[in-house]
């Protein structure tokens, strides 16, 4: 492939397109050309024409997915909105709330099963459209009983059910999930899906309303836009939906799952829409994440394009000159999970310097400004290094190895707020496993959230949840608390798929 | 009763001074540099120390509610060693940093040609970075050298109010009060200056440009002396508000000329909120307004 590949905006959740959306691609040029946009993430639609749950082979084939996947990095969830795959007269049906829909159940715990075998995130599902005759009361009903099996069924495979609401279907908005959950017992495995446009045509709180109601339940997100009360998937820009809201609100919910373009109308364009949907959502990203930029540091970059040697004297400058305030005071009041308005000011300025230095001169120059820097500044050596890590950093780069150096100091020292920055997108990329276990440890030691760490999931493995149950069985013998966070190291991939 | 400790080597003290001092009111103070007792013998030592004070020791405090500044310099009894020196050369690279409100502590200590060399490049540098100083008056000779070091700080053109001369006492006072300069007291267990003698001195020449401070080392002192000498104007007939004045809204006008100061609550910590924001521009109690 000769094109460059684009880079990923530095979000928190992993950017993923549907394949509903390339079934004029195989499979293996629909990964190609998303992988070279940028995306991360998958959310892999089962049936024609890309992997036929039902078909010879199909749990060799899921397993070769999930090697493929794990060469270009990519998460995956698994979608089950094939419209033809059960009956190939009507769209959709049958579905849960048809009286009879044994070929819907067989057809989930089908998706259950992939879903186990390629380590996916989440299978999500829909209710259905209540047919002809049918009550809500009857639907509901229902829907009632034929869950439980299901979830039991998936909790025995490891998997997580993320039901989704569906404008005219019987569950259609957040607060139906959330209902229906809850008459189900609230089982661990049941999460929620939201589709932002869908937030658009029918949720009453819209978008950042729909996402907060969802909280702690939503699991998987699908990204498309929408006129207000008309279901159409529309390409992003040409609907009503406030990106960037949705954007900062998912982060703000703490989101950190996928979050994956559904555009199943659009195939016949799917590459050109890849594309554009990446440059609109990192647009929308920038703007999530950027209030209006403080004159400061406006001038300190003018200041930085004519004369680079002015960095020490800017950087040491930034807290008195944009403040020092955490950029979510509510939920971060130290400024650990998402830094401060200064930590960002410096990251710009290391970014400035970036484009006005050659590679070898920028590198040193980095490993200057953290050496000769106080806590603050070197936490904006670490945020300018993960910023520059998100865009794309070739290993030949002479930042590479000093950011390496840089991430082995900061992992020495005890503030927080530094082994925090450190152990951000650059270490997800370019640390080597050894000392990224040892960081990731560190914090939980420190009382630190796992939050801050990328690359959590993709990278834990069993050695580092031996040690986070070595210091589990440490902190018990002592009496004392266990970090919530070692859960989230307790359980790999490889005990998720025997399990 | 909240105070500000304008002179205290926090690298010399324990968490639980930390602690004890919190309790007693402290929510600010400033570390300057100055010797450790066992001479240094390489520019590499200051250049660990000068990070520590602007890295470890600033965190150090963090955790106890404690906002901890401090000021960078090269001090009198090291200025006579050659392979000191050099330090100067460092000295700028710290004096744009935040959070370091001052340059010290420097002046005389053997009153040597070394010593006025140095004291004079940083009180160039102190005119250069518009940052105020303070000067350490000698434990021996006080009074000829405390005289000495008014004329060479009249000479360097430094305005008097950027300059704290520190370690007074009552044979060195007036000619302090005289000068302009700010006029700053040592409480110590027995040596330089105690509460009671303190309280005198206030009585006899006001409140305006004393700095109290506890100076509290690796020796023999006390972190809560700041606390204590509040406690003695209080029982000598001062007003909460002259206590407030002196513990507190003096080290703030004074090293508020920096613009470095940060006396934000630490998140965590909200009690003493200082409610005179608006008044020290550039200091982070405006959290960050641009100089204009």
């Amino acid at each position: 492939m000769s094109r460059n590949h684009s880079a990923h905006p530095d979000t928190p959740f992993a950017l993923g397109y549907g394949t509903n959306g390339f079934t004029d691609h195989t499979l293996a040029d629909a990964l190609t050309v998303l992988d070279t946009y940028g995306y991360r993430a998958l959310a892999l639609t089962l049936g024609h024409p890309h992997l036929d749950p039902f078909g010879e082979g199909w749990a060799e084939r899921t397993e070769a997915l999930r090697a493929e996947l794990d060469r270009i990095g990519l998460r995956v969830v698994v979608e089950t909105g094939t419209r033809y795959l059960l009956d190939p007269f009507t769209k959709h049906r049958p579905t849960l709330v048809d009286a009879e829909a044994e070929s819907r159940l067989a057809f989930l715990r089908r998706a259950v099963q992939i879903c186990a075998l390629l380590h996916a995130e989440c299978v999500s599902i829909w209710s259905g459209v209540l047919p002809a005759g049918t009550t809500p009361e009857e639907g509901w009903a229902l829907l009632l009983d034929r869950m439980p099996a299901l979830l039991a069924y998936a909790a025995e495979h490891g998997v997580k059910i993320a039901f989704e609401p569906e404008p005219g279907m019987l569950v259609e908005t957040v607060a139906d999930a959330r209902r229906l959950r809850s008459e189900l017992g609230d089982p661990e495995n049941l999460g929620i899906t939201v589709d932002l446009g869908h937030c658009v045509a029918v949720e009453p709180g819209g978008v950042e309303g729909a996402l907060r109601e969802a909280g702690e339940l939503l699991i998987n997100v699908q990204v498309d836009d929408m006129l207000p009360g008309v279901h159409e998937h529309l390409e992003l820009g040409h609907g009503d939906l406030d990106l960037a809201l949705a954007l900062r609100t998912l982060a703000d919910i703490g989101y950190r799952g996928v979050a994956a373009v559904e555009l199943p109308r659009h195939s016949h364009d799917a590459p050109g829409l890849a594309e554009r949907s990446m440059a609109a959502m990192s647009r929308a990203w920038k703007e999530a994440v950027t209030t209006p930029e403080h004159p400061w540091l406006t001038e300190a970059r003018n200041t930085l394009e004519t004369n680079p040697g002015r960095i020490s004297l800017l950087f040491a400058g930034a807290g008195r000159g944009v403040g020092r305030t955490p950029i979510d005071p509510d939920n971060d009041p130290q400024g650990i999970r998402r830094g401060t308005v200064d930590d960002h000011a410096r990251a710009e300025l290391v970014t400035t310097l970036r484009n006005h230095l050659p590679a070898a001169g920028f590198a040193e120059t980095v490993v200057e400004l953290y050496r000769r820097g106080d806590d603050a500044e070197r936490r904006g050596v670490l945020y300018g290094l993960n910023t520059a890590a998100a865009q794309g950093l070739a290993e030949e780069d002479p930042l590479v190895p000093a950011g390496r150096e840089i991430v082995a100091d900061a992992l020495r020292t005890n503030d927080p707020r530094v082994v925090a920055a450190s152990m951000g997108t650059f270490s997800g990329r370019h640390l080597d496993q050894y000392s990224w276990r040892h960081g990731v440890l560190k914090l939980i030691f420190m009382d630190v959230t796992l939050d801050v760490v990328d690359g959590l999931q993709e990278r834990t493995d069993e050695e580092l949840s031996r040690m986070a149950v070595a210091f589990a069985a440490e902190r018990h013998a002592a009496g004392r608390p266990v970090p919530e966070d070692v859960h989230r190291l307790t359980t790999p991939p490889t005990e998720r798929e025997e399990a | 009763m909240r105070i500000f400790d304008p002179h205290i080597h926090m690298t010399s003290r324990t968490t639980d001074d930390y602690e004890a001092m919190y309790a007693a009111g402290v929510r600010a103070l400033v570390e300057p540099a100055f010797w450790l007792g066992q001479p240094r013998t390489t520019v590499g030592s200051f250049v660990d120390y000068f990070d520590a004070l602007i890295g470890w020791e600033r965190f150090r405090a963090s955790q106890f509610g404690i906002r901890h500044h401090c000021t960078i310099g090269l001090n009198p009894k090291e200025a006579n060693d050659p392979r000191c020196r050099e330090v100067l050369d460092v000295l700028p690279g710290y004096l744009a940093k935040d959070g370091v409100v001052a340059i010290g502590e420097t002046g005389y200590d053997s009153m040597t040609k070394e010593e006025d060399e140095v004291f004079n490049a940083q009180l160039a540098l102190a005119v250069e970075f518009d940052l105020p100083i303070m000067v350490h008056t000698p434990h021996r000779d006080k009074l000829a050298g405390t005289r000495r070091t008014l004329e060479v700080v009249a000479a360097s053109g430094i305005r008097p109010e950027m300059v704290v001369v520190d370690h007074l006492n009552e044979t060195t006072i007036e000619a302090v009060a005289e000068s302009g300069c700010w006029m700053g007291f040592s409480i110590y267990p027995d040596t330089k200056m105690d509460e009671a003698r303190m309280t005198v001195l206030l009585q006899k020449y006001g409140t305006d440009r004393v700095l109290v401070n506890s100076a509290a080392d690796w020796g023999r002192s006390d972190p809560l002396k700041t606390r204590k000498t509040g406690e003695h104007m209080l029982a000598a007939g001062f007003t909460d508000a002259d206590v407030d004045r002196v513990l507190w809204q003096n080290p703030v006008d004074f090293y508020g000329q920096s613009g470095r100061l940060n006396l934000d609550p630490v998140p965590g910590f909200t009690e003493f909120e200082p409610a005179a924001a608006g008044n020290f521009e550039g200091n982070s109690v405006l959290r960050g307004a641009p100089k204009s």
